[in-house]
């Protein structure tokens, strides 16, 4: 099955200035959260705008299920990919319901108005990010946080497979962003795929299957997000000496990113890769899930990882709604790390792996 | 304002209806004055074929008034429509075809044409060519990358507008002073007194074509105040869009100003009256912009020929009223929105 969207050796500069993005390489699939990570200045939003076809790249492709983008008609290409800009302030005074409106663009005909089913459509995915308040007010009255809500639900009211966000969480007050991403994360729960830019890489670890940090100078690294977002490579792309650690609540354990200093240029340089353990261990994960939709993904999730498992204990509580299941597993480091990332990207449920001593 | 944009069906009915009754009231108004009932009966029995009471009133209301009025109602419909047109296109309040330079501009190609000595449709030729140049200056001018700031259209607009404006004085140097230069320089004070079903049979077509496709368009126009990726990633050819828009709003601009001179203001002062009441939604903006556009123009020529024995120059009227609104539009907060 190929990717949902895949960008192909995607390179760019502006005319006349140095290489931004040089051999650009990744791919996102159905239901996905890919994190664009890398220093101000890097080309986060150039290679968005790259990989969407808003500017052209200078060699390489993107491809949007098999199929080269650039030679899309727009209205193709935009009834099935959509795009959240930063919320800086609005242009234009348009009430909220008229700026997720005209997000149906793409569906309507060029001298036609909406139709009842436009306006019904607008109103279901305001409703659905719970922001069917604020649809009669003035874009530019409303809040900053209120405000990219508002730019997220315009960019589905397409009804799009992909949605591309530029740092949907800068300029954000502490709950606004966790507004913003627990939006992003029962997106793609529910199929979508999701591209965002972003400086934190804590919010990486936290949301994002796949993650891509892009150096200064053009190149980058992307992969599933445990095996990217590291310290060292935290330490190449920042110059940050950082500790990735667990914050470990009721519910589940949380990976966060902690920084500790600047790197000096020459221990920039110096570090050499340190050997990734691929030693084999032993691990227990317990998860507690609210629903049988959960369940099911918890099932598909087991079941690509069926090699590892050794032992797995399931336990329904039905007087209280909930499945409760244990599972133990045998096999190499980074795959165990993997799968119990993954189990904690699905909303609604809590997972806590524990690894066996030496 | 209802969720959806619409403009509600009482002012619907309102919007359609005052123009018709503003035209009936300035048909019975000027030197001879004549009541609505005489007006309707020359109409009526203009329409039926019937026999007429009174040669002078049928031949006042008929030849003299009504071209006239339907001429106001065209230029200030179509003036309205097209600054609010390149309101939204330059997604700035203060852009009308008079501060984009597009009126000066227009004004110099139809001198132009005049001193030329062409007949209404080349001058309305010339009028349109050098609007659409001065408009494209203006944007080459004022808008760039990195020049997202609101004066600098405005600053660039008035740049190119005197540019065109010493054009027309250059053309007033050479005209004629027998005849061409009094014909120019009455003409640039704006007035509708030429009025005849012969101008109009010129003029009007390009004013109601224009007219005719921002109504159709009026939707998607609201794309045109968004920035350049947010109008792409909406799947509209915002190229095709913008181009579009300019063109049509030049053009009725040009065919404007050819039949009635530079009549100013009429382009800022009623769009951004209809925001204030019907908001930005070019749904219910447009067609709202179009009747009271008609109407505020019908309003004030009818001032401009009846308010003293000689005939005041439209112009005047309206830039007495327009100047302090603009001032006031300024300083007032929150009204720098589009």
């Amino acid at each position: 099955m190929s990717p949902l969207l895949k960008v192909e050796n995607g390179s760019f500069a502006y005319r006349g200035g140095p290489q931004i993005l040089d051999n650009i390489n990744f791919e996102v699939n159905a239901g996905e959260i890919l994190a664009v990570l890398g220093p101000n200045g890097a080309g986060k939003t150039t290679l968005l705008r790259c990989m969407m076809d808003m500017l052209r790249w200078d060699s390489g492709r993107s491809l949007l299920d098999g199929e080269d983008i650039h030679s899309m008609p727009a209205r193709k290409l935009w009834s099935r990919m959509a795009y959240v800009p930063q919320a800086k302030s609005a242009a234009s005074s348009y009430t909220a319901f008229q700026t997720v409106l005209l997000g149906r663009s793409s569906r309507i005909g060029t001298f036609s108005s909406p139709s009842a089913g436009d306006m019904e459509k607008a109103e279901d995915v305001m409703r659905q990010l719970g922001i069917l308040d604020l649809a009669d007010k003035q874009s530019y009255a409303i809040s900053g946080g209120e405000l990219q809500m508002v730019l997220i639900a315009r960019a589905m009211a397409s009804e799009p497979e992909i949605l591309v966000l530029d740092e949907p969480e800068s300029n954000l007050d502490f709950r606004n962003q966790l507004v913003v991403l627990d939006t992003i994360s029962s997106l793609a729960a529910d199929g979508v795929a999701c591209v965002f830019n972003t400086h934190y890489p804590a919010h990486a670890l936290q949301r994002a299957h796949r993650s891509l940090i892009l150096n200064k100078g053009g190149g980058c690294i992307s992969g599933s997000t445990p095996e990217i977002v590291t310290e060292d490579n935290i330490r190449r792309a920042f110059g940050v000496n950082a500790v990735i650690g667990e914050i470990e609540t009721a519910e589940s354990v949380l990976k966060n990113v902690m920084p500790l200093s600047i790197v000096k240029t020459a221990q920039a340089r110096g570090t050499d890769e340190a050997g990734s353990s691929d030693e084999s261990c032993i691990a227990s994960v317990s998860i507690i899930m609210k629903d049988n939709a959960t369940a099911d993904k918890v099932n598909s999730l087991l079941h690509e990882y069926n090699h590892l498992l050794i032992g797995r204990m399931g336990l329904p509580h039905r007087g209280r709604g909930l499945y409760i299941i244990n599972i133990t597993l045998d096999g190499a480091g980074p795959e165990i790390g993997a799968l119990s990332h993954s189990l904690s990207l699905i909303p609604g449920i809590s997972v806590k792996t524990t690894y066996a001593g030496e | 304002m209802s969720r959806d944009g619409k403009l509600p069906v009482i002012w619907i009915i309102i919007l359609i209806v005052l123009p018709f009754i503003a035209a009936l009231i300035a048909l019975g108004i000027g030197r001879m004055s004549i009541s609505p009932g005489e007006v309707l009966d020359v109409l009526r029995t203009r329409m039926t074929g019937g026999h007429v009471s009174s040669q002078l009133i049928e031949k006042t209301v008929m030849q003299l008034r009504l071209p006239r009025i339907v001429l106001a109602a065209l230029v200030g419909a179509g003036l309205s429509v097209s600054g609010c047109a390149f309101q939204s296109l330059f997604a700035n309040p203060l852009a009308t075809p008079d501060t984009l330079g597009v009126a000066s501009g227009a004004s110099f190609g139809a001198a132009l044409g005049i001193l030329l000595g062409f007949d209404l449709v080349g001058v309305q030729i010339t009028g349109l060519a050098m609007g659409g140049l001065a408009v494209t200056l203006t944007w080459l001018a004022g808008s760039g990358k990195d020049r997202g700031g609101l004066s600098y259209i405005v600053l660039s607009g008035i740049m190119i507008g005197s540019l065109f404006s010493a054009l027309v004085s250059l053309i007033k140097y050479v005209a004629d002073e027998e005849s061409q230069l009094p014909a120019i320089t009455y003409w640039l004070m704006g007035g509708l007194d030429k009025a005849s079903f012969r101008t109009l049979s010129l003029g009007a077509p390009v004013i109601i074509a224009g007219i005719l496709l921002f109504f159709l368009i009026r939707w998607r126009m609201n794309l045109l105040p968004l920035s350049d990726d947010e109008a792409k990633a909406s799947g509209t050819n915002i190229k095709a869009l913008r181009t579009v828009t300019v063109i049509a709003a030049t053009a009725i601009t040009a065919s404007c100003v050819s039949m009635c001179g530079q009549v100013g203001w009429v382009g800022l002062l009623i769009p951004h009256m209809c925001r204030m009441k019907f908001g930005s939604n070019h749904l219910a903006l447009i067609p709202s912009s179009v009747s009271l556009g008609a109407v505020f123009m019908i309003a004030v020529d009818t001032l401009a020929r009846s308010i003293s024995a000689a005939e005041i120059p439209v112009s005047i009227f309206t830039a007495t009223i327009g100047a302090p609104f603009f001032i006031m539009l300024m300083r007032r907060s929150g009204g720098w929105r589009i």
